[in-house]
């Protein structure tokens, strides 16, 4: 258009009306989009011979899950709509599992890699090259053969110390469960705990917050983080004896060929959680090792000169700015683990496409159920993206705050001497 | 203190021997480090790069104990636990699946073909190292020899003679290429170019053309794997060079339709368009199965191929699509010409990425598709009664299998970036 407007205007009109830039664009839309239409006339046309319709959601969904969680659910009288739902809340508790893990599995490996140490970054990057290249169904699969045919019957169940048990039933861990507390029989007491607990949380911060500023303003050490979680420490503990216990932590025991109490996990969501989480970490390593490299040198050398130990460098110098670089890639990944998440049909874990699956194969309307699950995972993705926008949002803007990048690496560094570092001791 | 190089001995002179005068003599490093002692070397190595600081010591040991461990475990599973027969037993089931017997000349014809081509890729575009070419001349000799080991050995002899002779002719005649860029060269490159992106359809042709060649529903295991992958990896291009186009076009219509569509395929786990080939393309574009998975793998890969080409679209600066505009060429010439060719080449390290993520995915398709590709097959291995319980044994064998393509791609990518790096500059 540019060139339109800058062009004088008789020669415009000289050029005859085919030839002219914005009569073409115009023609070439139109039969674009004409071709389009029909394409998509074809399409409906064709798909036109079924029956279509969400009725089928309202019905009973005949079909008995395991292992359900957030939702009621009962095989006989819940629709088959309440039933997707259970599959959509199996896919959130595999994914937030997944995120959480690999991202911790993904950074200690990232940073392995970069390690002096010999051993250690050809450990890391063995993990890496054998993880990152083999096909993620494959590796769920092995991990699901391993559970069911690797580990003993529940009748020899592995014991550890009373606390993990082990058999092909999964995996049992002890789990918090509440109870009525001293005071007897109140079943609200949960609720407020956890309320004042979130409550602590805020406080600790707020005081950190404060505290840092201190230290920023004096050159005073005021130990932020220590006071932090001294806080949140005697909150929580006052307040847990105050309302009486209101949660005790439950070991697993064997009954029979069942775990009964503690958390059992069963083989199914093992394997795909394990699966997924070292496959998404053997490519989050890849990225925190990139980001890391991508830094300058003179980061490093620069935290060595002023005396910092390897773990200050790594904590307050290398993974703050590696962190900036990481986010969008990293963000990728865990929409690829929520997508990658749909391979749950290899070993029958009760997703959201396992249960889409059982409901076309049962009753047809193919067509609307892959657009339930196309909206669905697209929901999903969308809520990654934007809870990791607003984190890289503050991860970037805090260096901004601090006026540029150059002085907020400094404004930290001063920092981490101050708060970290008695004066003494420095050299 | 963590973060010292090698310690500084190594790089000081060395002093002359006992006896004479004491007189430092330079040596240049490498010949400083011959003229020391083995164990020395072996002592200041260890100390730098796994002892030098308790902390740097407490990794070590911890790194080896996983390591060894890790290693012990293997060791013991490939010799003690495990029971391979299942594998030796199966091979043919697993590599080739129901392909028709006595037709197996057109496995090796379609091998040879290939190797001709990683040939001929070679010569035009890297050197063949003596490490490569081993490489290369064991894994075939692997594929002529254990895969079809119940036929005739002879033939299999023949057919690999045949293929060695066509991998060094294809090899040798492309290092004929003038190395410079000019005519010759452009010429040869774009004549390659277009064969290698014919000979997947070739490689098909070879195997299911004429009297006795393989239905798609014979086609399965690893060599159904081998096919699709390649088969979604050019259709992906295909799809995606236009669509990239389409995204970054200034026309509304194209660009928000291209969008869409980009999008909505990358919204959907492949599986999920997968269960698109099974249950709603049939009523679309009818057709067999196989090919109907086929251009699922290519409408999927087409769109993320597009996003990577949209990067390299956006990396290039404005002034040249201004130059081709400024010298007067048309839109469609000013892409060829000017626009593709760099856009490509950027993008070429994620496509590559992509592709390997495509070879990964192919072991998806039988978790939906009634199609045996490796996975499927190693399900049917086991589903043999014979072979219950040596589960874990085949899906290893298969992951294997996946792992090592996947590995020489990856190295293949790096050598490419590494070169196009080089080029750059």
């Amino acid at each position: 258009m540019a060139a339109d407007a800058g062009s004088p205007q008789p020669l415009a009109a000289d050029v005859p009306l085919l030839y002219q830039r914005r009569v073409r664009r115009w023609i070439i839309q139109v039969i674009y989009l004409a071709i389009t239409a029909l394409v998509i006339l074809y399409v409906v046309q064709a798909l036109g011979e079924r029956e279509y319709g969400f009725g089928f959601l309202s019905q009973p969904a005949g079909f008995d899950v395991g292992n359900q969680w957030l939702v009621d659910f009962d095989g006989t009288t819940s629709s088959r709509l309440t039933l997707f739902f259970v599959g959509v809340w199996s896919t959130i508790r595999v994914v937030l599992v997944v995120i959480a893990l690999s991202t911790v599995l993904g950074v200690v490996m990232g940073v392995a890699r970069l390690s002096p140490n010999w051993l250690l970054s050809k450990t890391a990057m063995l993990f890496v090259e054998l993880f990152r290249n083999t096909p993620l169904y494959v590796q769920v699969v092995i991990w699901y053969a391993v559970g069911l045919f690797g580990l003993p019957t529940i009748e020899n169940v592995v014991n550890v110390g009373n606390f993990l048990f082990l058999s092909n039933r999964g995996v049992a861990i002890p789990w918090p469960h509440e109870q009525g507390g001293l005071w007897g029989g109140v079943d609200w007491l949960v609720g407020v705990w956890v309320a004042v607990l979130l409550a602590g949380a805020a406080i600790a911060l707020w005081v950190r917050a404060r505290r840092q500023e201190q230290e920023r303003d004096t050159g005073q050490v005021k130990y932020p983080n220590r006071v932090a979680v001294g806080i949140f420490a005697a909150i929580a503990f006052v307040s847990f004896f105050a309302l009486g216990m209101p949660v005790y932590v439950d070991r697993p025991i064997v009954d029979g060929t069942n775990y009964v109490e503690g958390m059992a996990i069963r083989p199914e969501f093992a394997a795909l959680t394990l699966g997924l989480t070292i496959y998404t970490g053997a490519f989050i390593a890849e990225i925190v090792r990139a980001s890391i490299q991508a830094l300058p040198r003179g980061q490093s050398e620069a935290a060595n000169a002023i005396g910092l130990t390897g773990y200050q460098r790594l904590t307050l110098v290398i993974l703050p700015q590696a962190l900036r670089q990481m986010i969008p890639s990293v963000t990728n990944q865990y929409l690829n683990a929520n997508k990658n998440s749909s391979i749950a049909l290899g070993v029958s874990y009760f997703d959201l496409f396992f249960v889409a699956n059982i409901i076309s194969n049962k009753i047809g309307h193919a067509v609307e159920i892959f657009f339930m699950i196309i909206v669905t995972y697209t929901v999903l993705s969308l809520a990654i993206s934007l809870v990791m926008n607003i984190v890289n949002s503050r991860v970037t803007s805090q260096d901004r705050d601090d006026g540029g990048d150059g002085v907020g690496l400094r404004e930290r560094l001063m920092e981490a001497l101050r708060s970290r570092t008695p004066m003494g001791e420095m050299q | 203190m963590t973060n010292e190089g090698p310690p500084d001995d190594r790089l000081q002179p060395m002093t002359a021997p006992a006896g004479g005068p004491a007189r430092r003599v330079v040596l240049p490093p490498h010949r400083q480090r011959a003229a020391r002692p083995f164990r020395e070397r072996a002592a200041d190595w260890l100390r730098s790069n796994l002892f030098a600081s308790w902390d740097r010591t407490l990794s070590t040991i911890v790194s080896f104990a996983i390591l060894g461990g890790v290693i012990a475990f293997v060791i013991w599973f490939v010799i003690s636990y495990a029971d391979w027969n299942v594998i030796t037993d199966n091979r043919r089931l697993l590599f080739i699946g129901s392909f028709p017997h006595g037709e197996e000349w057109r496995l090796w014809a379609g091998l040879s073909f290939v190797l001709a081509m990683v040939g001929a890729a070679y010569g035009m575009w890297s050197r063949l190292g003596p490490r490569d070419a081993l490489f290369i001349v064991l894994g075939s000799a692997f594929a002529f020899f254990m895969i079809l080991h119940d036929t005739s050995q002879a033939w299999a002899a023949l057919w690999f003679g045949i293929g060695v002779v066509l991998l060094a002719a294809g090899y040798f005649i492309c290092r004929l290429v003038p190395r410079e860029e000019g005519r010759a060269r452009r010429v040869a490159t774009r004549t390659l170019t277009a064969v290698l992106a014919l000979s997947v359809p070739v490689v098909f042709a070879l195997l299911m053309a004429g009297p006795g060649g393989a239905d798609t529903d014979q086609l399965s295991g690893y060599l159904l794997n081998l096919l699709l992958a390649p088969a979604g990896i050019v259709g992906g291009l295909i799809v995606g060079i236009p669509l990239a186009l389409g995204r970054a076009s200034s026309l509304k219509a194209i660009s928000w339709t291209c969008t869409t569509y980009i999008e909505v395929v990358r919204g959907a786990p492949l599986i999920g368009w997968l269960f698109v080939a099974l249950f709603i393309l049939s009523d679309l574009i009818g057709g067999d199965l196989i090919v109907r998975t086929m251009v699922v793998l290519a409408v999927f890969t087409g769109a993320y191929m597009a996003e990577y080409i949209r990067g390299g679209l956006q990396a290039l600066p404005r002034g040249q699509y201004e130059a081709g505009h400024a010298v007067g060429l048309p839109y469609w010439r000013t892409m060829q010409l000017i626009i593709m060719p760099q856009a490509l080449r950027i993008s070429i390290p994620p496509i590559v990425g992509q592709a390997i993520a495509l070879w990964k995915d192919t072991a998806l398709i039988s978790i939906i598709l009634p199609l045996r590709e490796l996975v499927g097959s190693s399900r049917s291995a086991i589903a043999q009664g014979e072979f219950i319980t040596a589960r874990i044994e085949v899906y290893v064998f298969a992951a294997v299998m996946f792992w090592i393509v996947a590995f020489v791609m990856s190295r293949v990518s790096q050598r490419i970036e590494g070169s196009l790096g080089v080029g750059e500059r």
